[in-house]
C-alpha cells in the first residue's frame, strides 16, 4: 500500500429517541452541514458508501430511496450491509486502490422511534435451530459472556454497575447523547428493571434515531481540505464461529485477531501505552472489560482492578467510551461510524465536556455486529 | 493501482426454482469448493471473503454470521455488501477494492440467493410499502379506476413502462422483445447451469404466452431460481502461484452509479425515464472505458453479459453501454447471436436464470468463462475474446454496475 | 417451457414469519399534501427549485440534482404528453382480465417529472407516446388523492 488514507470530516445528529425529522431530511441536513463545514460540494465527493439495513429500516433495499437524500443523485455509491464500521473499511480500500480520492461514509438509523429491537434482532439467528428454540437473542447472548466473565475474573455486579454509572455520567458530559445522568449511581443501576441476569436495563445499549457522516480523503487531497487530517494508521476486521458454544465468549479471537493485524499495520506493539482512548462499540457494559482485555487495553483479568481505580474513567488511565458510548446513545449499525467519529474528535482534541485530559496522539474505534460481538472491527487512528 | 485477476469460478451446478433437499449452507458450500477445485489455492490462502444476498427474501439478516462456518470462513474477514439487483457486481467489486487496494493478494466473492425459503413478491413490495401506505393516507379511490397512482409500484409495471418507452426510442415493436426472450432461451439451453432451457425457441412459442402487461409478455419475464456463484480474485504478482490456467480473465474497469427511483417514486414525483438511464450511458459506461483504456467499445469488446429481468432490457442496455447502435435493428440481422458480432448474455442471461443475489456476479462470471475459453455445453462464443463486458442493474431501475475483462492486464 | 421435475428428498421444514408490521415509518410526503390541496382548488401544484428550475409534481421539498431544500410553489398546466403507458391484459397467472386498464405517465406542461393515472380510453391499441392528455378532477373536490378521477385524451 503506497496510499495514506485520512479522516477529514465527520459529523454527527443529535441522538434522540425520535428525530423530529423522517429519515431521508434528517441524513440530508447532516450531510449538507458537512459539506457546507468542509466548503465543498457534492460534485467533489469520488464516492458514497452507505451503511443501512434493510431489517433496521424495515424496507427491501434501504437505501433506494435514500440516494438523492445522501447527495448522491447520479454519482457513484455503494453499501455495506454491516455495522458502519465496515462501511468506512470499504470506503479507505477503494481510496487505497487509487480508483479514488474522496469517499463519503453515511450511517444512519431509526433506533429510537421505527424500530422495535428484539423481535427484529431475532432475525440474525439461524432460522434452523436458534430461532425455533427461542434460548439466545442478544440480550442472553450478552448475559452469557457476561457471566462467563464474572466468573472468570471476578468482576462483582457492583463493579459492573460502576462501569454503567460511568457510561451514563460521560453521556452527560456529551451534548449528543440521549441517556444522560451526572448524578448516577451504583444502586440506580442495580435497581434498574433486570433483563437477563446479570444484565438490567442500565447496562444495555439505549436505543436511538441518528445519522453520521465521515469524509475520507487520500493523502495528498486531506491536506488540501484540512489542516488537521486524522489518519487511519492501522485497521483489521474478523468474524468469529456462530455458534455461541464453539467460541470462547470471553477470549474474544475474532477481536484479538481484527487488533493484531491492525496493531501489526500501524506498528504498534504495546496498545496499552500507546493508544490514548478507545471508543468501543458495546452493546451491554459488561463487553468493555471484556473487549479491553482482547484489544490488549488492560492485561488479562484485570476488568475488576481497572474499575475500581477508576482505569477507564475519562480522567482515567485507560479511558474507553469517554462519550458514554452505546449505553449513552445507540442508533444500532451506526454505532461503528460514530465511535470512529468520536476517537477522532478526541485526537483534534474537540470534544470539550467530555474531551480526556491528555489529548491523545493514537485512538481506537471499534464496531461489531452478531450475538456476543462475533464479527469485529479495529480501527487505529492518529494525527 | 494493482491489477487484479479472476482465476476460477463456481456454481452449486444447474440453477432451478426449488432446493428442499438443502438449506443456506449447504447450498453456497459446493459453489466454494467448486471454485477451489479449479485452482492451486489451498483455502488457507484466501485473505478476506465478501459475499451478498437480498436479505428480506430469504427472512435472514446479516446470513452471512451463520453460514460463513460452514464454508470455512470462521476466523476470517468477512465483508457483506447488498445493494438490491446490482448486488452480485457490488460484492464482486467489494473483492475487486479489497485486492487492489493492497489490503489482500486473494479475495473470495459469494452471491446467492435461495428463492424457495421465502417470498420475493413480498420482499419486493418491502420496497416502496412505506410510500405506498403514505399515499393510502391521502385518500386514494380504491375502487379501480381512480388515480391508479399505485399501478406503476410492482416490479413488471415499471419494467412495461421502461419497455414501452423503449420500444418507442428505438422504433421497435413487441415482436422484437418476442425474438429476444427467445434467443436468451435457447442460448440457455446450451448453458448446462441455466434454469430455464428451452432448445431452438423461437419467437413464435414466445408470442403464445399471454400479454400480461402491454408490451411485456410471460415469456419476457425472468424465473426465480436458487443458486450461488463463487469467483476467486488474486492479485497480479500473485496470479503465476495460484491459478491452475495460463488464461486469466484480468479486472481492467469498474463503474457504478446511481440516481433516483427511475419508476415507483410516486411520493416524491419521478423525474427520469425509465429508458433513458443516463447513469450507465453517460457516467458508468464512459468512466469503465477510459478506465479500461478502450476507445472503441463496439471493435474492442467481444461479448457482453447484461442484467436482464425483462428481456426488453437485453435490447436496451447494449445500446446503453455504446456496444450497439440499435438492437432492434441488430437481432433482426441476428448480430446478437453467440456467433454473431457482439453477442449478448450466451449464458441465458437473467431473464432465463434469475437468483437475485448471484445474478449481477454470473454476469461477471459468464464473462470471465468467456475469456478463459471455459463456457461449457456450447455457450462459448466462436471468436477469441479478447474483452468482455458485464452490466448489472438494481434498486427502481436507479443503480448501476459495470465490470470490464480482458485476456491482458491493463499497463498502470 | 421445460420444467424440473426430477423427483427431490424433501427436508425438514422450518418456517417464520417476516413480521414488520409494527413499524412506524416516518414520510415527509408533503409532495403529495401540496397535490391534494391544490385539488381542492381544482389545481395541480409543484414545487419548482430557484437553482436549476427543475419542477416537481408531485413537488417535495427538496431538489435532488442541487442538493438543497426548495420552497416556491408553482401551478403546472393540467394538460400534457404521454411519456409512457401500459396496458394491464392479464392477472399473475396469466388468465386474461376483463377490464382492460391503461396505466400512463403524463408529463404535465411545465413540469419536469411524471405523474402517473389510468387513462379512460376506449381501445388501448389507440395509446402512443406523445399523445395528448389532460387530467380529470372530480366534480366536487375535498382534498384527496380520490379527487383526480384519470387522464383523457385532448
Amino acid at each position: 500500500m503506497d496510499r495514506k488514507v485520512a479522516i477529514v470530516g465527520y459529523k454527527q445528529t443529535k441522538y434522540l429517541e425520535q428525530n423530529e425529522n423522517p429519515r431521508e431530511r434528517m441524513v440530508m441536513n447532516l450531510v449538507q452541514s458537512l459539506l457546507q463545514d468542509m466548503k465543498i460540494t457534492r460534485d467533489d465527493i469520488g464516492t458514497f458508501i452507505l451503511s443501512c439495513s434493510d431489517f433496521q429500516d424495515g424496507r427491501t433495499i434501504s437505501e433506494c430511496f435514500m440516494i438523492p437524500w445522501v447527495g448522491a443523485y447520479m454519482k457513484d455509491v455503494s453499501k455495506v450491509d454491516s455495522d458502519s464500521a465496515n462501511a468506512v473499511l470499504y470506503a479507505m480500500m477503494r481510496i487505497l486502490s487509487g480508483n479514488y480520492e474522496t469517499a463519503l461514509v453515511v450511517s444512519w438509523a431509526m433506533g429510537g422511534s421505527e424500530f422495535r429491537s428484539p423481535r427484529v434482532m431475532d432475525f440474525e439467528l439461524d432460522p434452523i435451530y436458534e430461532r425455533q428454540a427461542k434460548l439466545v437473542n442478544e440480550i442472553t447472548a450478552a448475559a452469557l459472556q457476561a457471566q462467563a466473565y464474572m466468573a472468570k475474573s471476578k468482576l462483582t455486579e457492583e463493579q459492573l454497575a460502576a462501569l454503567a454509572v460511568k457510561n451514563l455520567r460521560n453521556g452527560a458530559r456529551n451534548p449528543l447523547a440521549l441517556r444522560k445522568k451526572a448524578d448516577a449511581t451504583a444502586k440506580d443501576i442495580l435497581s434498574s428493571r433486570p433483563l437477563a441476569s446479570p444484565l438490567r436495563e442500565l447496562h444495555a445499549y439505549t436505543p436511538a434515531d441518528g445519522a453520521c457522516a465521515v469524509l475520507l480523503a487520500s493523502e495528498e487531497k486531506a491536506r488540501e481540505l484540512t489542516k488537521n487530517p486524522v489518519w487511519i494508521k492501522g485497521v483489521g476486521f474478523c468474524q468469529d464461529t456462530y455458534y455461541l458454544g464453539e467460541r470462547d465468549l470471553v477470549k474474544m479471537d475474532s477481536l484479538q485477531k481484527a487488533a493484531k493485524t491492525a496493531y501489526k499495520m500501524a506498528g504498534i506493539t504495546d496498545p496499552a501505552k500507546k493508544i490514548g482512548v478507545s471508543e468501543l462499540h458495546t452493546t451491554f457494559v459488561s463487553q468493555e472489560p471484556i473487549f479491553a482485555e482482547a484489544l490488549g487495553l488492560i492485561p488479562k483479568n484485570a476488568g475488576p482492578n481497572a474499575v475500581s481505580k477508576g482505569a477507564l474513567e475519562i480522567e482515567g488511565k485507560t479511558p474507553i467510551n469517554p462519550s458514554g458510548g452505546p449505553q449513552a446513545a445507540n442508533p444500532l449499525m451506526v454505532s461503528g461510524l460514530i465511535r470512529i467519529a468520536e476517537a477522532c474528535t478526541q485526537l483534534r482534541g474537540e470534544a470539550g465536556e467530555h474531551q480526556v485530559k491528555k489529548t491523545p496522539r493514537l485512538a481506537l474505534a471499534h464496531g461489531q455486529i452478531g450475538m456476543a460481538a462475533q464479527h469485529n472491527v479495529v480501527f487505529v487512528l492518529g494525527n | 493501482m494493482r491489477n487484479v485477476a479472476i482465476i476460477s469460478v463456481g456454481y452449486n451446478g444447474r440453477f432451478v426454482a426449488k432446493r428442499p433437499d438443502v438449506n443456506i449452507p449447504e447450498l453456497i458450500q459446493p459453489a466454494v469448493a467448486n471454485a477451489i477445485k479449479k485452482t492451486k489455492l489451498k483455502y488457507s490462502d484466501i485473505g478476506v471473503v465478501v459475499e451478498g444476498n437480498m436479505p428480506t427474501f430469504e427472512g435472514i439478516n446479516y446470513p452471512h454470521l451463520w453460514f460463513s462456518d460452514h464454508i470455512g470462513a470462521a476466523g476470517k474477514p468477512v465483508l457483506r455488501i447488498s445493494t438490491g439487483g446490482t448486488t452480485g457486481m457490488s460484492v464482486f467489486q467489494g473483492g475487486y477494492y479489497c485486492v487492489a487496494s493492497g489490503m489482500f493478494d486473494v479475495a473470495m466473492v459469494i452471491g446467492w440467493e435461495k428463492h424457495d425459503e421465502g417470498d420475493a413478491q413480498v420482499g419486493l413490495i418491502g420496497i416502496v410499502l412505506p410510500e405506498a401506505f403514505s399515499m393510502f393516507q391521502f385518500g386514494p379511490d380504491m375502487g379501480g379506476g381512480g388515480t391508479g397512482m399505485m399501478g406503476g409500484l410492482s416490479s413488471t409495471g415499471g419494467a412495461s413502462f421502461q419497455a414501452l418507452s423503449y420500444l418507442h426510442r428505438a422504433k421497435g415493436t413487441p415482436d422484437h422483445i418476442d425474438k429476444m426472450a427467445a434467443q436468451a432461451r435457447s442460448n440457455a439451453a446450451k448453458n448446462p447451469y441455466a434454469h430455464l432451457q428451452h432448445p431452438n425457441c423461437t419467437a413464435a412459442d414466445i408470442a403464445k404466452t399471454p400479454m400480461v402487461s402491454y408490451p411485456l409478455r410471460y415469456g419476457h419475464t425472468c424465473p426465480a431460481s436458487c443458486g450461488a456463484c463463487v469467483m476467486l480474485l488474486v492479485a497480479e504478482e500473485k496470479v503465476k502461484k495460484f491459478a491452475d490456467t495460463d488464461r486469466v480473465a484480468w479486472v481492467k474497469a469498474v463503474a457504478t452509479a446511481s440516481s433516483d427511483a427511475t419508476t415507483g417514486n410516486l411520493v416524491d414525483g419521478q423525474i427520469n425515464d425509465p429508458a433513458e438511464q443516463a447513469i450507465c450511458e453517460k457516467i458508468a459506461a464512459p468512466k469503465a472505458y477510459k478506465m479500461a483504456g478502450i476507445q472503441n467499445p463496439k471493435k474492442e469488446i467481444q461479448m457482453c453479459e447484461v442484467y436482464d429481468g425483462f428481456a426488453h432490457q437485453e435490447l436496451m442496455w447494449p445500446e446503453k453501454l455504446h456496444l450497439v447502435d440499435n438492437s432492434c435493428k441488430a437481432i433482426d440481422e441476428g448480430r446478437l447471436a453467440i456467433d454473431g458480432d457482439m453477442p449478448v448474455n450466451p449464458s441465458g442471461g437473467v431473464v432465463s436464470t434469475n437468483a437475485i443475489g448471484a445474478s449481477a456476479m454470473v454476469r461477471v462470471a459468464e464473462a470471465s468463462l468467456q475469456i478463459m475459453g471455459m463456457a461449457e455445453g456450447g455457450h462459448q462464443v466462436p471468436r477469441r475474446v479478447k474483452n468482455a463486458l458485464a452490466h448489472g442493474w438494481g434498486g427502481l431501475f436507479q443503480f448501476v454496475t459495470i465490470t470490464i475483462l480482458g485476456d491482458e492486464p491493463v499497463k498502470r | 417451457m421445460e420444467k424440473v421435475k426430477k423427483p427431490l428428498k424433501e427436508t425438514r421444514q422450518v418456517s417464520d414469519i417476516l413480521d414488520m408490521s409494527s413499524l412506524k415509518w416516518r414520510i415527509e410526503a408533503d409532495g403529495l399534501e401540496l397535490l391534494v390541496q391544490g385539488f381542492k382548488e381544482k389545481k395541480i401544484l409543484g414545487r419548482k427549485c430557484h437553482k436549476c428550475g427543475s419542477v416537481y409534481v408531485p413537488g417535495l421539498s427538496f431538489c435532488r440534482k442541487c442538493f438543497i431544500t426548495i420552497e416556491d410553489v408553482v401551478e403546472v398546466s393540467k394538460k400534457g404528453k404521454i411519456a409512457c403507458y401500459t396496458a394491464s391484459l392479464a392477472d399473475v397467472r396469466g388468465n386474461p382480465v376483463e377490464n382492460i386498464t391503461v396505466s400512463v405517465q403524463v408529463n404535465l406542461d411545465g413540469s419536469d417529472s411524471w405523474l402517473m393515472g389510468h387513462l379512460e380510453i376506449d381501445d388501448w391499441k389507440k395509446v402512443y407516446v406523445g399523445m395528448p392528455a389532460e387530467v380529470v378532477l372530480r366534480e366536487e373536490t375535498n382534498g384527496t388523492l380520490a379527487d383526480m378521477v384519470c387522464f383523457r385524451p385532448i
